[in-house]
C-alpha cells in the first residue's frame, strides 16, 4: 500500500463572517492549500467534501458537486457527514481514494456557514447530531449531556468547578498565537467564572463557539510528493468507530467510541502516546477535552487538569474551544495546524516529535475518528 | 465653505419617559436567563409606557414641551415629522394627531416616518432641510415609541418607551446650531417586523459589527471627513443606546473617552427608547452643555444607517432648560411594577374586547 502525503493546507480565518458565502469560504481555503502545494486546480482528481450542516442550513445537499461546478472540475466529488466529526471522515475517504489508485491528488475541504440564522436555529441543528427521534424530540441537546458527564466527573475525581476552567484558559493562550482562531484573547479564572451559565454547571467558556469557517487539504501519493514544494506530512492511518449512546453505556464517563478507534489505529500502526506527542482533542465543551486525554493514554483517569500544564503540543491552534468549532471543518482545521506544526511553521512553535493523532467525535460522542500522521 | 445645515439651529427641545420601571432582573427571573443577563448589556430597568399611553400621547408631550422651551407660538411651526417604529395606526399619521393637539399651523408638511430607530433622526435632517432652504420657519422633529420585543427575546430586557422633540428653526434663536449632519445608509437587514408580525426579529450579533457599528462609525468618520473635526473636538458624544454597553464600545473605537459618553447615557435606566433613544440622550446634554460646546450626535436605525450630527451650544440654551420638565426630571420620577403589570400595559396579554 502506497504511501499519502498532505501536500498543501489552507484555512480561511474562523467566526461570524457576514461578508462572504459558504463557497467563497471554500475557495479561499482551495486557493490556499491549492498555493500551498504548488498544485494546479486542474490537477485535483478527487473531491471529498465534510459539511455537517449543509442540507439544514445552507439548503444545499451534495455540496461535493456544487463546489466542484464553483472549481470548474469534473472529478468524482463525493460528501461526507459523520457530523462533528466529518472532517477527519472526509480525510479518511480521501487516503482510501489515493491509496486505491483512484486518485493521484485528492482535495479535502471542511466548510461550515453557520452565522447565516439565529442561535435557536443553529442550535436545533447541532443538536441533531444526537438521536433525533429519541434524544432531539425530548429537547436533549449535546451540551446537556456534556454538563451531566462534567457534573459526574467533577465528582468522581474531586475536581473543583475553577480546575475546569483551564481548559479555557491553555486553549485560548493557544488561539492568541493562531492568525486563524476566533477568540484571540487571553481569558482569565475571574472572566471564566464569571461568565454566564449555558446549562449548569457548564458555563459560557466551557463551550465551544460554533462559528464559520472552511478548511482545505490537498492529498497526494507517493510518486507526486516528491514534486511537491512543502515538506510532505504523511497520513500514516485513520481509524474510527461507533458506540452506544451514551443512556446505555456503563459508565457514562468512558469515551468508548474513542477506545475502539484507538484499538483499531493500534492494530494498523505503533506509535507511542505521551505528554509530548501533537495532540488535536476533540473540545466542543472542556469535559470532553478531558475525558479525551484520559482515554487516550495521555495521563490517568481524573488527572487531566493536572496534565494539561505540561501538554505544549496539545490543540496548538487553540482547540474547537478557541480557535472555534466550524463544525464540519473543524477537525480539517486540526489536520491543517498539525500539519503547520510538523513543518515548523505554526505559531512560533517547534516539534520534534515524529508523530501527531487527530481525534474527533461527534454529538455525545456517537463517534470517534482518529488520524494518524507522521513526518 | 458654508453647509447650509449651519443656518439652523434646535430652538427648543422636549423628551417624555414614561414613569413605570420595569426592572431587567424580573425579565430574567421569568424567562429563566442568566442572572448576568442585564449587566452583560449594561441594563437596570426599562421605561414602560402605561396602558393609556402610545408614541402619539408620549411624541405630544414631548413636542409641547419644545414647543414651551422654544417660546414661540405653535402656530409658527410648519411642519411636523414624527419618527416611530410603533405606531398606533397602521394607517393615519400621528403628526396630524399631534400637530392638531399641539395647535400647530395647519398650513404644514406632516408626515410619519419608519427607519427602525432612525426615523426620528432622520426628521431632524428633514426639518433641518426646511428651514435652511427658507421654505419653512420652524419645523417639529419628533421621536416616539413604545417599542415590541417578543417576550422572552434578548430584545426585551431593553426595548422601550419614550419620546423626543426639537423645534428647529433659524440658527440665531437656537439653543444649539448645528454645524453639519451627515448620513450613512446601505441595505444591512440586522433587524425588521414584517407587515403583520407583532414583534419585530433580529439578527442577534449580525446587530453588532455589520449593522449599528459599521454604520455609526462610518457617519462620524463621514463627519470628521466633511468638517475636518476631530474626536478631540467635541465635548459631548451621544451615540443610539440599543443598549448599555453599544455605545461606549462604538465610542471607543472612534477614539472617543467615555467620560464624553456618560453624560448622554440614559439606555441602563431607561432601556431602548428606539427613536428617542439618541435624543434624549441630546436632550440630556443640552440640558448640562455650557456655551460654546460641541456636541456629537450620532443616531442609527436598522436596516440601516446613521446620521452624525455637529451641534454647537449657545448661550440660549441654559435659560430654556427649566422651561419644562428635563430629562432629569423624568429620570427621577419612576415607579416600579411586576412583569404583570407590564404585560398587561404593553399589550403582551390577549384578551377579548367585548
Amino acid at each position: 500500500m502506497g504511501k499519502v502525503f498532505v501536500a498543501g493546507v489552507g484555512m480561511t480565518k474562523v467566526g461570524r463572517i457576514f461578508n462572504k458565502g459558504y463557497k467563497e469560504l471554500a475557495m479561499e481555503a482551495v486557493d490556499k492549500a491549492l498555493n500551498d502545494a504548488g498544485i494546479a486546480v486542474s490537477e485535483v482528481d478527487y473531491l471529498v467534501v465534510s459539511s455537517a450542516f449543509s442540507d439544514s442550513l445552507l439548503n444545499q445537499v451534495d455540496i461535493s458537486s456544487i463546489l466542484a461546478q464553483e472549481m470548474g472540475i469534473d472529478v468524482p466529488a463525493i460528501s461526507v457527514n459523520t457530523g462533528e466529526s466529518s472532517g477527519v471522515a472526509a480525510l479518511e475517504a480521501a487516503l482510501n481514494a489515493v491509496r486505491a489508485g483512484k486518485s493521484n491528488t485528492a482535495l479535502i475541504i471542511g466548510v461550515e456557514k453557520l452565522s447565516e440564522f439565529p442561535s435557536a436555529k443553529i442550535n436545533s441543528s447541532f443538536s441533531h447530531v444526537l438521536d433525533y427521534e429519541i434524544e432531539g424530540i425530548r429537547g436533549i441537546a449535546p451540551i446537556n449531556y456534556a454538563a451531566l458527564l462534567l457534573k459526574e466527573y467533577m465528582k468522581r475525581y474531586g475536581v473543583k468547578r475553577d480546575d475546569i476552567f483551564q481548559w479555557a484558559i491553555e486553549m485560548h493562550k493557544r488561539a492568541e498565537k493562531n492568525p486563524y482562531a476566533y477568540l484571540r484573547f487571553a481569558l482569565d479564572l475571574d472572566k471564566a467564572r464569571n461568565s454566564q451559565v449555558i446549562s449548569s454547571p457548564l458555563t459560557l467558556y466551557d463551550v465551544a463557539p460554533l462559528a464559520d469557517g472552511a478548511a482545505a487539504a490537498v492529498l497526494v501519493n507517493e510518486d507526486l510528493q516528491t514534486t511537491i514544494r512543502t515538506q510532505p506530512v504523511e497520513i500514516v492511518a485513520t481509524a474510527s468507530a461507533t458506540a452506544p449512546p451514551i443512556y446505555l453505556r456503563n459508565d457514562m464517563l468512558d469515551m468508548l467510541a474513542t477506545k475502539k478507534a484507538l484499538e483499531r489505529l493500534r492494530t494498523t500502526v505503533k506509535f507511542k502516546m505521551g505528554k509530548d506527542i501533537a495532540l488535536q482533542v476533540h473540545d466542543s465543551f472542556s469535559i470532553y477535552g478531558f475525558l479525551a486525554l484520559e482515554e487516550l493514554g495521555v495521563c490517568g483517569r481524573g488527572e487531566g487538569v493536572k496534565a494539561i500544564g505540561d501538554l505544549q503540543y496539545l490543540n496548538v491552534g487553540g482547540g474547537l474551544k478557541a480557535r472555534g468549532h466550524p463544525v464540519g471543518a473543524s477537525s480539517l482545521y486540526a489536520l491543517d495546524e498539525t500539519v503547520l506544526l510538523m513543518r515548523d511553521s505554526f505559531s512560533g512553535l517547534r516539534y520534534d516529535g515524529d508523530a501527531a493523532l487527530i481525534h474527533s467525535i461527534s454529538g455525545a460522542e456517537n463517534n470517534a475518528w482518529l488520524a494518524l500522521l507522521k513526518r | 465653505m458654508d453647509r447650509p445645515e449651519g443656518k439652523t439651529g434646535i430652538i427648543g427641545w422636549g423628551v417624555y419617559i414614561p414613569r413605570y420601571r420595569l426592572k431587567a432582573s424580573d425579565i430574567a427571573k421569568l424567562w429563566g436567563f442568566d442572572p448576568t443577563t442585564p449587566s452583560s448589556l449594561g441594563i437596570h430597568e426599562k421605561a414602560v409606557a402605561a396602558v393609556d399611553e402610545d408614541s402619539i400621547t408620549m411624541g405630544w408631550y414631548a413636542a409641547s414641551s419644545a414647543i414651551k422651551r422654544a417660546g414661540i407660538k405653535p402656530e409658527k411651526i410648519e411642519a411636523v415629522f414624527v419618527g416611530s417604529e410603533s405606531k398606533p395606526y397602521a394607517v393615519k399619521p400621528s403628526g396630524t394627531v399631534i400637530g392638531d393637539a399641539l395647535g400647530v399651523s395647519r398650513k404644514r408638511l406632516t408626515t410619519d416616518l419608519e427607519f427602525a430607530c432612525r426615523a426620528g433622526s432622520e426628521a431632524v435632517r428633514l426639518v433641518v432641510s426646511l428651514v435652511s432652504s427658507g421654505t419653512i420657519g420652524y419645523g417639529l422633529a419628533i421621536g416616539s415609541d413604545t417599542a415590541q420585543a417578543n417576550p422572552g427575546d434578548v430584545l426585551e430586557f431593553t426595548a422601550s418607551s419614550g419620546a423626543a422633540a426639537f423645534v428647529i428653526g433659524p440658527a440665531e434663536d437656537a439653543a444649539a446650531r448645528f454645524e453639519a449632519v451627515v448620513t450613512y445608509v446601505t441595505d444591512t437587514p440586522d433587524f425588521w417586523r414584517r407587515e403583520g408580525s407583532k414583534y419585530p426579529m433580529h439578527g442577534e450579533g449580525f446587530t453588532g459589527e455589520p449593522a449599528y457599528f459599521h454604520h455609526i462609525t462610518s457617519s462620524v468618520n463621514l463627519l470628521m471627513e466633511e468638517t475636518g473635526l476631530r474626536p478631540e473636538d467635541f465635548d459631548y458624544a451621544v451615540f443610539h443606546q440599543p443598549n448599555g454597553k453599544y455605545p461606549l464600545r462604538v465610542a471607543s473605537k472612534l477614539g472617543i473617552p467615555k467620560e464624553k459618553v456618560l453624560p448622554g447615557l440614559v439606555t441602563p435606566w431607561i432601556g431602548n427608547t428606539y427613536n428617542a433613544s439618541a435624543l434624549i440622550g441630546l436632550s440630556k446634554v443640552l440640558e448640562e452643555a455650557k456655551p460654546g460646546q460641541r456636541i456629537l450626535v450620532a443616531p442609527f436605525g436598522s436596516g440601516a444607517g446613521s446620521d452624525a450630527m455637529s451641534l454647537i451650544v449657545t448661550d440660549k440654551a441654559s435659560a430654556r432648560v427649566n422651561e419644562a420638565p428635563t430629562v432629569e426630571d423624568f429620570l427621577s420620577r419612576k415607579t416600579y411594577i411586576d412583569y404583570a403589570e407590564y404585560a398587561k400595559s404593553r399589550h403582551i396579554i390577549w384578551r377579548n374586547w367585548g
